[in-house]
């Protein structure tokens, strides 16, 4: 499973929180074009392993390569990083002082210098691919929730990374549109996209994912394929996890 | 998520009149038209001494917008980097805008203005006028930065983590997502600020600063008619501030429109 070269490869990651240890000992290792889920209860540190790929959250021991850098290397852009990391928000965030499309060429046109005509045409396209092309001139506060965040997916897609983050990224929705945001992710998945997703959508799971990774209490308990995972799952945690969500 | 709506409360300066206070009988009308109505009926049926107070005024009135105008910028200048400088991670920019603001709270307004007047006048002699805007822009300054890092603090995390998440760095950040949005809170308590900076020029009548206090003040040690030139400076204060006040409330209306649209 493991290539010689993963985009991200994560070794032997420690993060505290004052003393509370929020990171214990976590490796992994994506390779590009993977989907990675993961998994796990409440505070068992899924959100904090995810920030910590793209530097929102720093580390206290171990190392992080995205793409080939070190991303803790003082020496590293961690901007420029970023700019390769796509992240989606649990609750969206989209830029409320913006319009949809505003929100989308912001960071292409003051980052890479994209000509503004060049950078909508490009935006609308995208906003297109993800069924928004009609609210391109509304704003946030407009919008559902299920919209905003198929607004943010292509917000992140704007700046054309070559991985992308999910935090729960329909944790805050309705039960009617998590559906049309699922729709999005697995479109991007199979286009090729590196995803690493945190989310309690088990269908997605099953469907989309290459590996799951279980955490429990700051560590890694379990990495497995979906099937593998989810009808002979090998860890105690992992068994009594399933139990509870399914 | 959602319609996060956040005021600031600043205790000091005039009220702002509520844009939905739809009422005929407001407390900005009473007021409003209230003075009007004084003014006019002094001026026809008192025009002496009235008419010739009155008359000795707008120079005034000039001044003290010159030297409200200069200090609020200066002030907004100055509160934008003390604001910055409150919430930085930089720990001497951090605390440096921190013991700024706690000196400038610590000195009542006239003991600054005098010392900056006569104190440093002594040192490097600038014209009178420049002291007194600098005096004043320096201690609301410290107010304004207050208003600015609340303001700051008021839009939500989540903004900054997904400008950072896109290669914006703190100060791209800073100026292209959260200061935008910030402006729309601390907009209010600016005015506000605006208005009692105004009310607090009339100090710079004692630094020989030609404003519509000192005027009067001529006015009346020529003339000895006291009682009428304070009434009339005063009725003219208030309506300067019940103009501005208006006139912010109208602002505000609109920006809130424009949240919602
Ligand atoms: N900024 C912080 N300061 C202190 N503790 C934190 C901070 N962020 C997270 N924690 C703690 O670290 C632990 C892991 O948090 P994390 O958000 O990564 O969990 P999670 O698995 O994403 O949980 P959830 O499913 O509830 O989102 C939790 O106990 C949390 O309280
Ligand atoms: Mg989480």
């Amino acid at each position: 499973m493991n290539n010689a070269n993963p985009i991200i490869s994560i070794n032997n990651v420690q993060k505290y929180f004052g003393t509370f240890k929020a990171l214990d000992d976590v490796s992994l290792s994506v390779d590009a074009g993977q989907k990675v889920v993961v998994l796990g209860p409440s505070g068992s540190g899924k959100s904090t392993l995810l920030r910590t790929i793209n530097k929102l959250e720093g580390i206290n021991s171990g190392s992080i390569v995205v793409d080939g850098q070190d991303i803790n290397d003082p020496a590293n852009d961690i901007n420029r990083i970023r700019e390769e990391v796509g992240m989606v928000f649990q609750s969206f965030n989209l830029f409320r002082h913006k319009s949809v499309l505003e929100n989308l060429t912001l960071a292409p046109i003051k980052l890479k210098k994209e000509p503004k005509e060049q950078a909508d045409r490009r935006c609308l396209e995208l906003l297109e691919k993800v069924g928004m092309v009609e609210k391109a001139a509304s704003y946030p506060v407009q919008l559902s929730g299920g919209q905003q965040q198929r607004v943010a997916i292509a917000r992140a897609l704007a700046m054309k990374p070559k991985i992308m983050l999910f935090d729960e990224p329909t944790s805050a929705l309705d039960p009617e549109m998590i559906g049309e945001v699922l729709d999005v992710m697995v479109t991007l998945a199979r286009e090729g996209m590196t995803m690493v997703v945190v989310t309690h959508e088990m269908g997605f799971a099953r469907e989309v994912a290459d590996k799951v990774v279980f955490m429990d209490e700051g560590r890694i308990v379990e990495i497995a394929e979906p099937n593998q995972f989810f009808d002979q799952p090998v860890h105690k945690r992992t068994k009594l996890f399933l139990e509870q969500i399914l | 998520m959602g319609n996060k709506q956040v005021i600031i409360e600043v205790g000091d300066g005039a009220a702002i009149p509520s844009p939905r206070d739809k009422g005929l009988f407001t407390a900005w009308r009473i007021s409003f038209f209230g003075t009007l109505a004084i003014i006019a009926y002094l001026l026809l049926f008192r025009p002496d001494p009235y008419l010739d107070i009155i008359k000795f005024l707008p120079d005034g009135i000039v001044v003290t917008f010159q030297v409200t105008i200069a200090s609020i910028s200066l002030a907004i200048v100055l509160g934008l980097i003390a604001g910055l400088g409150r919430i930085s991670r930089n720990r001497l920019f951090n605390l440096a805008a921190s013991t700024y603001i706690e000196i400038v709270r610590g000195i009542p307004l006239l003991v600054q203005l005098f010392y900056i007047y006569f104190a440093l006048g002594h040192l490097i002699r600038v014209p009178d006028m420049l002291a007194a805007i600098i005096a004043m822009g320096f201690c609301y300054g410290a107010y304004m930065g207050e208003v600015f890092r609340a303001g700051i603090k008021s839009i939500d995390e989540g903004q900054t983590e997904a400008s950072l998440s896109l290669g914006f760095n703190r100060s791209q950040t800073m100026r292209y997502v959260v200061l935008p949005q910030a402006w729309r809170t601390i907009l209010p308590p600016v005015g506000n600020e605006f208005i009692a900076l105004l009310k607090d020029t009339s100090l710079v009548s004692i630094l020989a600063v030609s404003d519509i206090l000192r005027r009067g003040r001529e006015f009346a040690s020529e003339s000895f008619q006291y009682f009428e030139t304070y009434t009339m400076v005063a009725l003219i204060y208030l309506l300067i501030t019940l103009i501005l006040s208006k006139l912010l409330s109208i602002l505000e209306d609109r920006l809130s429109h424009y949240e919602q649209r």
